[in-house]
């Protein structure tokens, strides 16, 4: 065989191995669960979106601040869900901001906390201790801060982060903030903007 | 030693273009969008195109397959890192990682830059000898 056909087949066969490969692995389905303290939107809603998020993401707090205008603008429209996907390795608050907000979730003020948390993150995510600023944020949410206490002590709170964050790993989600509008992928905030752009300008 | 180097380098671009490959393309084009040079189109393009090219070059030259094509082909690739890099690096675009490798390698711009310029004269020094460089290859079996 000539190196021509040499070449052809072993690019045939590479070419091959990774779109098998690509397709076991497959495109997993989006799974929005039961978890009604982080969900937001009627359930009939046409674009439904799942967000995987570190709070201390700069691109997160813009890509959520770009989909809240989006809800407000159209409320029957759209149901969010928001995932942890916590960054550990490289934002020093990703641990204690997603505990906060899973605790704040259990006593129903989840999104209140959150949107405090994006809104002020170029104020706490430079700072060394972050207790204070996250707890005047609780209480203006309405958080009973003897419970949240005991909530952040507690070992299962971790539980629905860390799978959260399995989940996230099965659909390949390797940085933040990654969406999945209708199943499809989206990551960063400049592909959410063309992604629902598509819904909401073009009649999607 | 030449030969070596040619592997080495191949296998650099390989593991990059496998990473990139097997993943969803969105997470390259992530990357893509935060050095904001290209439009729209072509960073969805660049982001669907550009791993297969680091596959493919990257396997020729562990093969040793077309050696000076595959070693020209280098040359582009690393040219073109060290652009888009080095512009990102001048404007003080907010990148901390180079998102050469995924997610799982973190690597500052300022490092990459320097690799990717070693890498660059590297193979530079490889496409001046190209005998030495194809030893270890298939371009050496198919001459034979």
């Amino acid at each position: 065989m000539s190196k021509e056909k040499w070449t052809l087949v072993i690019i045939a066969v590479v070419v091959a191995a990774i779109v098998v490969i690509k397709y076991i692995s497959g495109a997993a389905h989006v799974p929005i669960d039961s978890n009604a303290a982080r969900m937001e939107g009627p359930a009939s809603a046409r674009v439904q979106i799942v967000e995987f998020v570190d709070f201390q993401c700069p691109a997160c707090a813009k890509g959520y601040q770009l989909l809240r205008t989006y809800i407000a603008k159209y409320p029957k429209d759209i149901r969010i869900q928001l995932k942890y996907f916590p960054l550990y390795k490289i934002h020093a608050h990703a641990k204690t901001s997603v505990l906060y907000s899973e605790c704040a979730a259990r006593q129903g003020k989840f999104w209140p906390f959150v949107d405090k948390l994006f809104d002020r993150q170029q104020q706490w995510a430079p700072m060394i201790n972050v207790y204070n600023a996250y707890n005047d944020m609780a209480k203006e949410s309405g958080i009973d801060l003897t419970a949240l206490n005991v909530c952040m002590a507690t070992e299962g709170t971790m539980k629905p982060i860390e799978g959260d964050r399995q989940l996230g790993n099965t659909l390949a989600v390797s940085s933040t903030p990654t969406y999945f509008i209708n199943n499809k992928m989206v990551v960063g905030s400049k592909s959410l903007q063309e992604e629902l752009n598509t819904y909401f300008t073009e009649g999607k | 030693m030449l030969a070596g180097l040619r592997i080495l380098i191949g296998l650099v671009l390989l593991a990059s273009g496998i990473e990139k490959t097997l993943g969803p393309y969105q997470n390259f084009l992530y990357v893509i969008q935060a050095y904001q040079m290209l439009p729209g189109s072509l960073e969805n393009m660049v982001a669907i195109v550009l791993p297969w090219v680091e596959l493919i070059v990257g396997l020729f030259m562990v093969l040793g397959l077309w050696v000076p094509l595959a070693l020209n082909a280098t040359l582009i690739v690393f040219t073109m890192f060290i652009v888009v890099v080095g512009q990102a690096l001048l404007r003080g675009l907010p990148i901390d990682q180079c998102g050469c490798f995924g997610q799982d390698i973190h690597i500052a711009p300022r490092v990459i830059i320097v690799f990717d310029s070693v890498t660059l004269l590297l193979t530079y020094v490889l496409t001046r000898n190209i005998s030495k460089t194809s030893r270890f290859s298939l371009d050496g079996y198919f001459h034979q």
